[in-house]
């Protein structure tokens, strides 16, 4: 009897017993890292916002607190989806022509830094992004124009860097869906005989950099279709390779960033065509959004 | 009978109901990407206070160890500053230590108070019948069904810890007539959530055994029990979270899910295990007690994972706090002058604060963040970004021990004793949860990070399996690694009594063999000729000795010296460079050595009564190994320490005065200290790299004449951590008409944070080369700050002429005033009614720190700039309960 007992009461412990980590998928349609209200319309334009600021955009490393509600948009042209660009967005100017239509101008950019390693979920290309200066920097990180906030590097320079993450959400707002303008993410073609390599000092100043652009015809200096562009044990202070790239008479270098796809891409000895964001320090310097920004050209 | 065995048999074959359908797939397991180290105790961190203490709780003749067990358990102490693996637990004369970790785990017997309080204590130097006690004591808990109290007994609890309720049921039959005796007994622990916040316990236990004695001289009993356990995490964290949370109870571990509070880490923890004794008594003077068993343990945690570029989830990562803006423990950058020119910082600082104190939910784990980049990743066809990953580390034991006493005459008695164990750990993790994604790459991410995935120069390196590299990984699929650990113990002991008048004299020596072996089921990418199949066995022949003379010169005195020496095999857990990847064992794996001697006194003055006792210990050549992911370099690391030498000592000591037969006041005190006394060596092997490049991470040159030394840990002088080196209690008992009265101030002090190996290597702490000025070397920096941040002295000939270890952190003492009061209720027909309710930490002490751990990390870039953050002034804290109290009502008839 008591043996019955025992088993009824076991019965009963089993059932209580059930799994209480037992979950299921939460609705994260309308999930976001940044504003889900409005935080205002625009004041400014990237264009006006570098003239604007063009005494601060002219310095190396300079940068200056907004402290005031400036507002600007532009379409998310690079991300760090590739791993070779480190907490980056690229923004680009929607400019809208009586001929051409609405386009993003690609040389009509700005980066935006925000403090943490894996943005593309929530900043697609494509995207078109509302910010608010207020409460953040602009300046320059070396020579590129960029909103952020200041750090100290692991060098111990201070340095116009990323912006927290915790301010995506006062300070940032997605307009509409990636669809809207992914279309429009088109880079500006280069050759060998293109102004900017002809007449390139002419062209390396804040107002068209950073520049999301093709560079047809390159050949990269090292390349043996053996060596990598960025090998861990070639890196500098800032983690990244320079590899020469030959456009004509041009050399310019082709930055990239160690320890990411991108950077275990073999050099080709053959011509290649190259996507990426232009800048310049002492020439021009392309970094490679992802693994699919270079083609090897027959 | 039938009815009985049948019962045995289901409760064999049962599980947790609700895990049955996934056990077959994932079963269990444990450790981390994150910051997990198999040195911070896991196993301790898990089981319950009381049980992460000593089990030496029925050791009668020993009124400190007696006591100490439980009273001193809200702090976590060890007797001696032992690590459990030292005390050995017994079931029915069965070694239950398990030969990958050395300990026993409480877990086990998780929810059979009432099913296993026959035990039977010794110290290390103590007599007893069921075994050759280690240094650190032996406990056999007995649980053959004739020596339970015939009737039946429940018991129903009520408390504010881990668990909220527990309710237990207890029959037996006592030795009945025709030569039976069962017993049973099934209890359930729960709370949907626990004393610590986001965190839940469920638990059910069953135990059940059936003995037949045959006649005076055979008795058969068999055992079974298991306690399918679910439970939820405490993840320790910094101060600085804490002070951000308001709580020195913050949970990292846990986030809202649909706004139901979700946890990271979840244990399932199974073992059914049965034990087979056969006792033979010959005669009075004869016993041979003989138990097999057989263990299938299934103990698994889930942990978060996140592929290699994906932002770090856990909620108290470094980079998420305020203070990694900024260094605010250096005062030239806090002050108000400085901040005023630099006011970004200022502001960055007060935006983390912010988001911090806004509300609750941004400090916790954002699982619906994961939830979303995952569903990004699914759109653009790509694996997922963050997961649950569920750690196994199952293992199958199959044991025999074997003891006979023979009492030779009224002053000699002997025992010898036979062990066999055969082990199996089984390692291995599974996907849990893609947390909304779709699939997983298995290859090592941060590996790929060095290597590629497949790029032209390394195209396997980052493979997990080269059989199968870079396959998709589905919910419930192994991944990531894969091996089984073997180890088989055979031991021979034997131990001589001689007890006559003043003398007690006993000498003991015991003879073992080890084999340990690994055996890979995946081919590792990293090491594809010596991770797939068997490592091939290392072998250790050991052994030891024990005397002990005990003499009294007056009655009611006992004075005891005792001496001891043990090589012991190092354990299987330590034993292998990198175990989730490759076969190598540890360079210079040896047997590890232990002297031990401790002399004490017993004593009775009238009504005061007491042992004082002081011990030495030496552990030499030991072998430890920590495991945790390594944010400096961004890849899993495993650092293991050989010829590790140790010291514990102290005096520990209790006092009993009796006023009369209620009242009595007792003093119990535990002094000592614990610490390393050499630098060891040290082999570092980070999982994502090859042999080639994990050979150039553990070069260390000598500063002066650039030649390549051994890497080493400046361990010299580091204590031992996460126990009291202190502890000290006064307390009072009062029992007056089957009421009982107990309240008990404990102090408590010195205790230590686990330190970090990895910062205290060689070839990343500071080297210093001096000068020599008329035969006096000198060197350019202050003795203080080598005693704060360490350093290697050399000198001009490149001798090292001095080492300092970091300076370890020592937490503040304090005290903790328990209470209980009781009564004990006799009724009609054999029955009582038994309550209790205790309290613990009555003062709501909320700032004793229990353990915690240095992180493995330091405060400079590879450029040699300081970082903001300040990993040496953050380790992570776990902290003693506050006021909590406990009721237990029992119910025999």
């Amino acid at each position: 009897m008591k043996t019955k007992y025992l088993y009824l009461i076991m019965a009963g412990l089993l059932t209580l017993t059930s799994c209480m980590d037992d979950w299921d998928k939460p609705n994260t349609d309308d999930y976001s890292v940044t504003s889900r209200t409005a935080i205002g319309e625009p004041t400014t334009t990237i264009d006006s916002l570098k003239r604007e600021y063009s005494s601060t955009f002219k310095q190396n490393n300079s940068f200056v607190k907004i402290e005031e509600d400036i507002i600007l948009e532009g379409v998310i042209l690079a991300n760090d989806k590739g791993g070779n660009l480190y907490q980056t967005l690229v923004l680009g100017q929607v400019m809208n022509d009586t001929t051409i239509g609405t386009f993003i101008d690609p040389c009509t950019c700005i980066q935006l830094a925000i403090k943490n390693t894996c943005l593309y979920p929530y900043f697609k290309i494509g995207q078109m992004v509302r910010v608010n200066l207020n409460g953040l920097y602009i300046g320059c990180y070396s020579k590129m124009p960029k909103i952020g906030q200041p750090y100290f590097t692991s060098s111990g320079n201070l340095r116009l860097g990323p912006m927290l993450m915790e301010l995506c959400k006062t300070n940032i707002q997605l307009i509409g869906k990636p669809a809207d303008y992914k279309d429009m993410v088109r880079p500006l073609l280069l050759t060998a005989s293109d102004e900017f390599f002809t007449k390139a000092s002419s062209y390396q100043n804040y107002s068209n950099v950073p520049a999301f652009v093709t560079i047809e015809g390159g050949v990269f200096a090292d390349a043996d279709d053996k060596a990598i562009l960025a090998p861990y044990e070639l890196h500098d202070a800032g983690y990244g390779v320079d590899r020469v790239l030959k456009v004509g008479n041009t050399e310019m270098t082709v930055r990239t960033s160690t320890q990411n796809d991108v950077s275990f891409l073999v050099m080709p000895k053959k011509p290649v065509r190259l996507t990426g964001i232009l800048s310049y320090y002492d020439g021009w310097q392309l970094q490679l959004r992802s693994v699919d920004d270079m083609e090897v050209m027959e | 009978m039938n009815k009985s065995l049948s019962l045995v048999a289901l409760l064999l074959g049962m599980s947790c109901p609700s895990w049955a359908q996934n056990a077959a797939v994932d079963s269990l397991n444990a450790d981390d990407s994150s910051d997990f180290s198999f040195s911070e105790s896991q196993l301790d961190d898990d089981n319950d206070a009381s049980q992460a203490v000593s089990s030496l709780l029925s050791s009668a003749s020993d009124p400190f160890l007696s006591e100490v067990g439980y009273r001193f358990s809200p702090m976590r102490f060890k007797v001696r500053a032992y690590d459990n693996m030292y005390e050995q637990t017994y079931l029915n004369g069965l070694m239950m230590n398990d030969l990958e970790l050395g300990r026993f785990s409480y877990g086990l017997i998780g929810g059979m108070n009432d099913a296993t309080r026959n035990q039977e204590g010794a110290a290390g130097f103590e007599h007893n019948n069921f075994s050759l006690a280690g240094i650190g004591g032996a406990t056999n808990i007995n649980v053959r069904a004739s020596q339970f109290a015939a009737g039946n007994k429940i018991t129903l609890s009520g408390t504010n810890r881990n668990y909220v309720l527990r309710g237990m049921y207890t029959y037996a039959t006592g030795l009945m007539e025709n030569g039976w005796a069962f017993a049973g007994t099934i209890g359930y622990r729960w709370a949907k959530e626990g004393v610590i916040e986001g965190t839940f316990y469920n638990s059910f236990s069953y135990l059940l055994s059936a003995e037949k004695k045959f006649n005076d001289q055979h008795s058969l009993s068999l055992v079974t029990f298991g306690s399918p356990t679910e439970r939820a995490q405490q993840g320790a964290s910094t101060e600085e979270a804490y002070w951000l949370a308001n709580s020195h109870y913050y949970n990292p571990y846990w986030g809202y899910q649909d706004g139901k509070k979700r946890n990271s880490r979840v244990v399932r923890d199974y073992s059914p295990t049965a034990i087979l004794t056969w006792d033979w008594t010959p005669d009075q003077y004869k016993k041979l007690t003989t138990s097999v068993g057989a263990k299938y343990s299934m103990y698994s945690t889930t942990a978060l994972g996140w592929n290699g570029d994906a932002y770090d989830p856990r909620p108290d990562y470094y980079k998420n706090l305020p203070s990694s803006v900024f260094d605010v423990y250096d005062l030239d950058k806090n002050n108000p002058e400085y901040l005023k020119d630099n006011p970004y910082l200022v502001d960055q600082w007060n935006d983390l604060y912010d988001f911090w104190k806004e509300s609750k939910a941004n400090r916790q784990v954002n699982w619906d963040r994961m939830y979303y980049v995952n569903s990004v990743q699914n759109l653009a066809g790509d694996e997922t970004l963050y997961y649950q990953e569920r750690r196994h580390n199952d293992q199958f034991t199959l044991n025999l021990n074997s003891t006979w006493n023979h009492t030779l005459d009224q002053f000699n008695k002997y025992t010898l004793g036979v062990q066999l164990n055969h082990t199996v750990g089984m390692h291995y993790k599974t996907m849990q949860d893609l947390l909304g994604g779709e699939f997983y790459y298995d290859y090592d991410k941060f590996s790929a990070n060095d290597y590629g995935h497949g790029s032209a120069e390394h195209p396997t390196e980052a493979a997990n399996d080269l059989r199968d590299p870079y396959k998709r990984i589905y919910q419930g699929d192994k991944f990531g690694y894969d091996y089984d650990i073997l180890v088989n113990k055979a031991k021979l002991w034997g131990q001589w009594n001689y007890n006559r008048g003043k003398w007690n004299l006993m000498g003991a020596a015991y003879g073992e063999g080890t084999t340990i072996e690994r055996d890979g089921k995946m081919q590792n990418g990293r090491a594809p000729e010596n991770s797939y199949g068997k490592s091939g066995a290392a072998k250790f022949m050991g052994g030891g000795a024990k005397a002990i003379i005990a003499f009294r010169p007056f009655a009611n005195h006992r004075i005891k010296v005792g001496l001891s020496w043990d090589s012991q095999a190092p354990l299987a857990r330590n034993a292998f460079v990198a175990p989730r990847m490759q076969n190598n064992f540890v360079n210079n794996l040896t047997l590890e050595d232990i002297f031990s001697g401790e002399l004490s006194w017993s004593f009775r003055f009238g009504n005061l009564s007491g042992k004082v006792t002081g011990y030495y210990t030496k552990f030499m050549n030991q072998v430890e190994q920590t495991a945790f992911y390594n944010d400096q370099e961004s890849r899993f690391t495993y650092l293991t320490m050989t010829g590790i030498d140790k010291v514990h000592y102290g005096f520990e000591g209790a006092l009993v005065y009796q006023v009369n037969s209620a009242l009595s006041f007792n003093i119990l005190a535990s002094i000592g200290d614990a610490k390393y006394v050499n630098n060891p060596n040290a082999q570092v092997n980070y999982e994502g790299m090859n042999a080639a490049t994990n050979a150039q991470l553990n070069k260390w040159e000598n500063p002066v004449t650039g030649q390549a030394e051994s890497l080493r840990v400046i361990a010299k002088d580091v204590k031992v951590g996460s126990t009291p080196l202190t502890a000290l209690s006064l307390g009072a008992n009062y029992n007056i008409n089957n009421w009982y009265l107990e309240l008990d101030v404990n102090y408590y002090n010195r205790v230590y944070v686990g330190y970090s190996a990895y910062r205290r290597l060689s070839n990343i702490i500071n080297n210093y080369t001096g000068t020599s000025v008329d035969g006096m070397v000198s060197f350019n920096v202050d003795e203080s700050q080598l005693k704060q941040d360490g350093g290697i002295l050399f000198d001009p000939d490149g001798n090292v002429m001095k080492t300092y270890t970091p300076k370890l952190e020592k937490y503040d003492g304090g005290f903790m005033v328990d209470a209980s009061i009781g009564r004990y209720i006799r009724l009609n027909g054999g029955k009582a009614i038994s309550i209790n309710l205790q309290f613990q930490n009555m003062l709501n002490n909320r700032n004793l720190r229990t353990g915690g751990f240095e992180q493995n990390r330091d405060d400079l870039y590879s450029t040699g700039v300081a970082r903001a953050y300040k990993f040496s002034m953050n380790s992570k804290y776990y902290y003693a309960n506050a006021f909590n109290a406990f009721l237990n009502v029992n119910y025999r008839f």
